[in-house]
């Protein structure tokens, strides 16, 4: 099959709403669903499109975004030809949350001459969604369209663009000439000389941009008309692989309503929650409209509601937290929960 | 091809029958096990987590989806430059065809491989257990009473005794006797069909065994009592900790029950011996609010609608609402319709039971739940 598409993630993005999770990660290494980081999402999104060739743009705290990626090997990416490619920025100071920035691109302008796939697909990193990107550029090049813009009803914009890569190389080249420093500027500045096309897609999608969204959204994985959406058996996300043992459920657990990942050992009560990997709840605990990330480990007699525990974090025995779901509250990475610290 | 110190050659023909339709269209070592595993990657896990890179597996027995489980090795990290994991089958020699035809010869057919490697040790294991065991701690007690074999070896209960090769010792632990399936046993002492061999004894010996036109070419009936007999330097290696043979379904079921236990001996939570196998990167457990999970162990990919009670359930089984499981064995990618009881059963990979569908034994027996039964049972109604 030719070798059509070649992939561009931007993963420079940082929220400031969601910086509570970020001090430690990038927004691409973000968790998400029991066992998944962000990025895995239009990572193997793209890797199931058929795209054997992907190139990744991070900028600062990209040390657990590269030990999550690795050689590729998870998405089948690790290759003789093409792969998974990885140009850490060069430049410390540059606007935050432009996606595809040219200078950024610039500085690795070779591989883009080496790539020898006809077509580009540029995409943010942070996008819960499962879509088959052959369609699309099907529909791209029957068009005649130059650029073409993903789009979506909900939320405008998807930050997702199909371009030639010769003419994305041209637009890298002059970038000075022309004042275009991203993607967007192209594509909202509706050149004359281009064909600017959008392409509605009305599938399920949702941009990560704030811990109210981000809880949201990981709340709705627990219905299963969106859960079906996204976790489609023969368009798998991919994610690094723990070798966690199965879940184990002990005298005294209760779990309804819940998702669980590997490597759990629940001896407590669970309900409206997100559980990830390796995560211990002691027996008499009580977790309810939670988000637990890896590792955590929760005593026996706690009560939690409505708490965000970032990765692993220590909960005391008889420890009780509570946020809203409005607002959840959010527990820092690596820190250890008293009993008598939130009361 | 750069020298090992020991080379692993794991014995995965088994054929299980008495796992009966399970093992119809898979060797027993194949066998899935504990929610997520199959039996082999017990062995697999060992010898990494113990530091022997070269592994030779021995297939021969139903051997398509056990090549295409193990593959290049990476799920147990035997993707090695040098060694790793090699899968043996039987091949044809200008002149015939040679099958395994016993454990012994399966090993002396494969001389040329483990000469490759010029080891000093050979550790002959069986792809047909379940248990964790530390193989260097075994090979440095063999080097240290300058064996000429070592034979590791455990407590049974009396009453399972004759099933075993059952060895007798020396205060020293010396072998002084070894027994292959005695009918009235003497020892409760038992071959867990883990052997290390000093190079030297183990050519020798298989290819003096090679040429008995006597022996059944197997290690227990035939090569042991011969080293036995000539006075060679055998020493028992005492293993506890759990140890299981899952020869039946019964067996199989029980080892999977073990699991439920919090105390358990068997810990699969062990970060430093960690079980290895080919994961299947499913999305988590779902557990819906129409479920009920108790003592159970689920692995990733489920989908839960109904009551879960002490059972196992592997990567990919759906369960509809309405449905109790109780003390059952689902494995991967099985579907349980909606109001089925499923109770003290075992339900084989890719099985659909439809809705409504009572499976329960009353007596101490598992069922194992075949095609055909399910078939039956609606022609039934």
């Amino acid at each position: 099959m030719k070798r059509r598409l070649l992939g561009v993630i931007d993963a420079t993005t940082y929220h400031e709403d969601l910086e509570d999770l970020l001090t430690h990660r990038s927004l691409a290494a973000l968790p998400f669903a029991g066992r998944y980081r962000i990025i895995d999402f239009v990572l193997s999104n793209m890797v199931n499109s058929g795209i054997r060739s992907v190139a990744i743009f991070p900028k600062m705290q990209y040390r657990s975004l590269m030990d999550h990626l690795g050689s590729g090997k998870n998405w089948d990416l690790n290759r003789k030809r093409d792969g998974l490619f990885f140009f850490p920025s060069p430049i410390v100071d540059t606007d935050g949350n432009r996606i595809g920035s040219f200078e950024h691109f610039a500085a690795n302008l070779d591989f883009f001459y080496r790539s020898t796939q006809e077509y580009s697909i540029i995409s943010n990193c942070y996008t819960i969604f499962n879509m088959d990107f052959r369609p699309i550029l099907d529909w791209h090049s029957d068009s005649g369209c130059d650029i073409t813009e993903i789009r979506h009803q909900d939320s405008g914009s998807m930050e997702m663009y199909l371009i030639k890569t010769s003419l994305l190389i041209k637009l890298i080249e002059t970038r000075h000439e022309t004042g275009y420093s991203c993607m967007k500027d192209v594509v909202n500045n509706r050149h004359p000389l281009y064909n600017i096309c959008h392409y509605e897609y009305d599938g399920y999608a949702v941009m990560i941009d704030s811990i109210e969204n981000y809880y949201n959204t990981s709340m709705n994985l627990l219905k299963t008309d969106y859960w079906k959406q996204l976790f489609i058996k023969e368009q798998p996300i991919f994610t690094k692989v723990k070798d966690e043992p199965p879940t184990k459920y002990i005298k005294g657990s209760f779990v309804k309503n819940a998702m669980i990942a590997n490597g759990c050992l629940i001896g407590g009560t669970v309900e409206n929650s997100i559980v990830s990997r390796g995560v211990k709840i002691g027996k008499g605990a009580v977790i309810k409209n939670c988000i637990i990330m890896q590792k955590c480990q929760i005593e026996e007699n706690c009560y939690l509601d409505s708490v965000i525990l970032d990765k692993d974090v220590k909960v005391d025995a008889g420890t009780h937290i509570s946020g809203t779901t409005a607002s959840p509250y959010v527990i820092r990475k690596g820190t250890k929960q008293g009993a008598l610290m939130n009361t | 091809m750069a020298k090992k110190k020991c080379v692993a050659m794991l014995l995965a023909g088994g054929k299980g029958s008495r796992l009966n339709s399970l093992t119809k269209e898979l060797a027993k070592p194949a066998v899935p096990f504990g929610g997520k595993y199959r039996i082999i990657d017990f062995t697999l896990s060992n010898c990494t987590n113990s530091g022997i890179d070269t592994v030779g597996v021995l297939t021969q027995y139903q051997p398509l989806l056990l090549n295409s489980y193990i593959g290049i090795g990476s799920a147990w990290d035997l993707d090695r430059k040098d060694g790793g994991v090699t899968v043996l089958p039987p091949y044809s020699e200008s002149s015939e065809v040679k099958w395994y035809t016993g454990t012994a010869s399966a090993i002396y057919q494969n001389m040329n491989y483990l000469k490759q490697y010029q080891p000093d040790y050979v550790l002959i294991l069986s792809g047909d257990h379940i248990y964790k065991m530390n193989y260097e701690s075994m090979l440095e007690y063999h080097i240290e009473k300058r064996a000429d074999v070592t034979i590791s070896l455990i407590e049974v209960p009396w009453a399972e005794a004759s099933r075993f090769g059952i060895m007798n010792t020396n205060e020293d632990l010396r072998i002084v006797e070894f027994e292959e399936k005695p009918s009235s046993p003497k020892n409760n002492l038992a071959s867990m069909g883990i052997y290390i061999f000093s190079w030297n004894i183990l050519k020798e010996y298989l290819e003096m065994d090679d040429r008995n036109p006597e022996s059944s070419h197997d290690f227990g009936k035939d090569v042991i009592p011969m080293l036995l007999e000539e006075n060679k330097k055998l020493f028992a290696y005492p293993f506890k900790g759990y140890w299981k043979d899952v020869g039946t379904v019964q067996s199989l079921w029980e080892a999977n029950m073990d699991l439920l236990n919090e105390e358990c001996e068997l810990d699969l939570f062990d970060h430093d011996w960690r079980i290895y196998s080919v994961n299947p990167n499913q999305p988590p457990q779902y557990i819906s609010s129409d479920a009920i999970v108790r003592e159970s162990l689920i692995n990733e990919g489920c989908t839960i609608n109904g009551e879960i009670e002490k059972s196992v359930l592997f990567q990919g089984v759906s369960v509809g609402s309405g449905s109790t499981i109780k003390e059952s064995v689902i494995m991967p990618d099985a579907v349980i319709g909606s109001n089925c009881l499923i109770e003290r059963a075992i339900v084989p990979f890719d099985v659909k039971i439809p809705d409504g569908t009572v499976i329960r034994s009353f007596e101490d027996e598992i069922i194992l739940v075949t095609e055909e039964m399910l078939s039956g049972l609606y022609s039934a109604f």
